[in-house]
């Protein structure tokens, strides 16, 4: 196969703790080595940033639910239409645009592997279909566990084992990476009209709390030796007051784990609102930071929302209803038989809105506050707070306050009462990003082992290039050229090979799909047990035999085995 | 004072639908020598489609007029995004004419496809025959429809006439189809025939059907008889009730579905 030589490259690499050093990077068959022969092709960088390609630790791109969002919003579909050309297929939409779009508009952005938020397990075959037309990712798929009927009963009856168990079949049958919790419980109990309001609450007819899910799940989490953690949607979401549920949820975590963290919060900006109405709606970012830099066990995302038009959709089927009262637009709703549901329903953030602007600064807030990069990755939970293509310009205002001011003159004036983030001195430098966007969010998913996240020699070649001379421009005064650089790379080199070229896809590509395979003993077998055989036989809508995503749904996959201890 | 003429040349196949964006005399006014349309797949040079007639010069889009001539039948998307000037088509024309127009106008003296005058902001639409079906009406899945302007079409008009009415006036001197008025939250909607279930959900506006209605839809409240124009007598509903509504519905006859 192919040698590549990356020449003259400024190299930020936090894993190996390079920070900013001019070197030649070389790749061959697809990974980095210590050196290729004369006739490699050779990309000059001149000296512009050169990152490990990036990592989106938590987006929804892929999957029955996108697919909804799709099918519910044809006038998104009128929003970034580009003609087919060369390699290249057509491609329209802006918040839940088609697969090649999202794969060529994270490409172009410099981002090489991504983790599909939420999965739910019946209908992963349509995920892995999507997967396939996501050509110049690596995809990762979390699967949601926070209603399975089977689950619950296990936790009922304190039997962990069970629980680590039954996620370890189901996890290899759908072909999925990591656990997701959606507001444990809670979309289970809206199914029975119930609510959930906060992690004590009973699940009704199953006798468990969601307190009581996510612990057995995180201890079920290293049961298995997964590669990620339990990756976490707070109950709760979207609600004043919520903060304390969520520094509650936190001080349940244990910490498990040396290598990495026991507990992934995701999208924590939706998770940190105070007041006890949306009249006294304010930020609570202190008070949940100041616990996650307390905990060194838990890793968060921002979940950064950014004004304009979005779709929003999750797993949470209860907060979707909510936000649909609100908005009283389009919405729908979904059940997902035994597992777990979701809803989703297009916004508009507004500038002019108060709660919109307070939530704009909460996910800011959060980021500054937390002390350690490492610990607070960049995301707007795509396209949850806004698109995955708003991200350069979360890295131009947590880069410059005085992008920040700019920006904060422009919101609801009202805000100014009720935030902290004009206070926040801050200012991240490029190590701080590049932790934040990659090397971070490849930690924190446990995939630098397989080469993710940095340019080590043994690492996969993905690297992006970006049109930023670091020692040329002043990020905190010049955010707009920050904004530009990290829009669109020069070079994005997926797996040793050029995909993405100033602006423009060079080759079609194929993606590996990345899924966890752990071993259980016999003992444990889930497919043997009658209890589990007789639930399936009884409840699901299919058969348990044509349960399991068959191997023809992936094309290039990569299983990831684990020693579990049961 | 400038005037094009654009004559439809003998196609081999002329049901393939031609997409003229470029039918705008915002750029025509420029010269017609690198327009270019879509024909099916292929893209084609403006006058490889049509003779291309032009007769005198223009300082400003309000001084150009455009005559469309021949079987226009299967053009689409003609002054769509339109800002002044005049379009006149002789005969037929497709699908999506005067799209987002925001001034200016456009006379159809044929018949028009569907989405005629589709989120249109300003401007004048004429049609003298029959339209298609989403007459001045918003986009799949967007909220609001037709912000402005004036639409007027003499024949008959298809379903969901003016679905998502925002703002401006539509009238039709026709009978509409069914469902006309949909989602209305703004503007008049103004039908001198028959049509069924009007106004579905409207939550303001004014919509007059001097015509019959049939399949009237139950959820508005009947408020008293007012005279309409001429002095005919109609009977004034308010509604939608089922969603809140504020609009008023005005009817000479209706009949409730049985």
């Amino acid at each position: 196969m192919s040698e590549l030589l990356v020449k003259n490259a400024y190299v930020i690499d936090p894993i190996n703790h390079i920070d900013g050093e001019v070197m030649d990077i070389a790749v061959k068959d697809g990974y980095i080595v210590e050196d290729v022969g004369p006739k490699a092709t050779v990309l000059d960088a001149e000296g512009c940033l050169t990152l490990p390609g990036g990592v989106d630790s938590h987006t929804h791109v892929c999957g029955t639910k996108v697919n909804f969002g799709r099918y519910m919003s044809p006038e998104d579909m009128r929003a970034g239409r580009e003609v087919r050309r060369g390699v290249k297929h057509a491609t329209s939409g802006y918040s839940v645009p088609t697969t090649y779009a999202n794969s060529y508009r994270y490409a172009l952005m410099g981002y090489t592997t991504l983790l599909e938020g939420a999965m739910a397990p019946l209908e992963a075959r349509h995920t892995h279909e999507e997967f396939s037309a996501t050509p110049l990712q690596d995809m990762m798929a979390n699967t949601l566990f926070d209603g399975n009927w089977a689950v619950m009963k296990a936790v009922a009856e304190g039997d962990i084992e069970r629980v680590a168990a039954i996620v370890g079949w189901t996890l290899s049958a759908v072909k999925g990476f990591g656990i997701k919790l959606t507001n444990p419980g809670g979309t289970e109990a809206w199914g029975y009209g119930k609510d959930i309001s906060c992690i004590k609450d009973e699940v009704p007819h199953f006798g468990v709390t969601p307190a009581e899910i996510i612990e057995a799940m995180i201890q079920a989490c290293e049961m298995l030796r997964l590669p990620h953690s339990v990756h976490l949607h707070c109950n709760n979401l979207g609600t004043p007051g919520n903060y304390a549920c969520t520094i509650g949820t936190f001080n349940l975590v244990p910490d498990l784990n040396k290598t990495r963290q026991s507990l992934y919060a995701t999208h924590v900006q939706f998770h940190s609102y105070g007041g006890s109405d949306w009249k006294t709606f304010c930020s609570k970012a202190e008070p949940v930071a100041y616990t996650v830099n307390n905990l060194p066990q838990i890793v968060i995302d921002m979940g950064q929302v950014m004004f304009g038009k979005t779709t929003t959709m999750t797993a949470d089927g209860p907060m979707e209803f909510n936000l649909y009262r609100l908005h009283h637009n389009k919405w729908s709703n979904h059940d997902v038989e035994l597992e777990t549901g979701s809803g989703i329903i297009p916004v508009l953030y507004r500038k002019k809105n108060l709660v919109n602007s307070i939530m704009w600064s909460i996910g800011l807030e959060l980021a500054l506050l937390v002390k350690d990069p490492w610990r607070c990755l960049l995301t707007t939970d795509n396209p949850n707070g806004a698109p995955f293509v708003k991200y350069p310009e979360i890295i131009a205002l947590l880069m410059s306050k005085k992008y920040r001011d700019a920006e904060f003159a422009t919101v609801n004036r009202r805000t100014e009462s009720r935030v902290i983030l004009p206070a926040l001195e801050r200012e991240m430098d490029w190590n701080e990003i590049a932790v934040m966007t990659r090397a971070g969010q490849a930690k924190a998913l446990g995939i630098t082992g397989i080469g993710k996240g940095h340019l080590g020699i043994g690492a996969e070649a993905d690297i992006a290039v970006y049109p930023l001379k670091v020692g040329e421009i002043d990020p905190a005064q010049e955010y707009q050229k920050i904004i530009d650089g990290f829009s669109k790379t020069r070079w994005t080199v997926k797996r040793g090979r050029p995909v993405a070229r100033d602006g423009e896809i060079l080759v079609h590509g194929e993606n590996t799909t990345i899924w966890v395979d752990p071993k259980i003993s016999p003992e444990h077998d889930m497919s043997h047990d009658p209890e589990f055989t007789e639930m399936f036989n009884h409840w699901y809508s299919v058969r348990m035999s044509n349960y399991p995503v068959q191997d023809e749904y992936l094309k290039r996959n990569l299983r990831i085995e684990t020693e579990a201890t049961i | 004072m400038m005037r094009i003429v654009l004559t439809m040349k003998e196609r081999t196949n002329p049901h393939i639908p031609i997409e003229a964006e470029k039918i705008n005399p915002a750029f025509l006014m420029w010269g017609t020598d690198d327009l270019t349309v879509w024909e099916g797949n292929k893209e084609r040079r403006l006058d490889e489609i049509f003779e291309v007639e032009v007769e005198g010069t223009a300082t400003s889009v309000n001084e150009v007029e455009v005559v469309l001539r021949g079987d226009t039948s299967r053009v689409k998307r003609i002054g769509e995004y339109m800002d002044g000037g005049r379009i006149t088509v002789e005969g037929n024309v497709g699908m999506h004419c005067g799209n987002f127009m925001a001034a200016g106008t456009i006379e159809v003296m044929g018949d028009a496809g569907g989405w005629f005058a589709r989120e249109m902001q300003g401007g004048a639409i004429i049609c003298h025959g029959d339209v298609g079906h989403y007459c001045a009406a918003g986009y799949r899945g967007e909220k609001k429809g037709m912000r402005g302007g004036k639409v007027e079409v003499f024949g008959n008009a298809g379903d969901f006439t003016a679905e998502h009415l925002f703002g401006g006036e539509v009238v039709v001197h026709g009978n509409c189809g069914d469902m006309p008025g949909v989602d209305m939250q703004g503007g008049y909607l103004t039908i001198h025939g028959d049509c069924s279930r009007p106004c579905g959900n409207m939550t303001k506006g004014k919509c007059t059907v001097l015509g019959c209605v049939s399949e009237m839809p139950p959820t508005f409240k009947k408020e008293g008889e007012v005279e309409g124009p001429d002095g005919l007598p109609l009977t004034h509903f308010t509604g939608d009730v089922a969603n809140r509504g504020k609009g008023n519905l005005l009817v000479r006859h209706y009949q409730y579905l049985e």
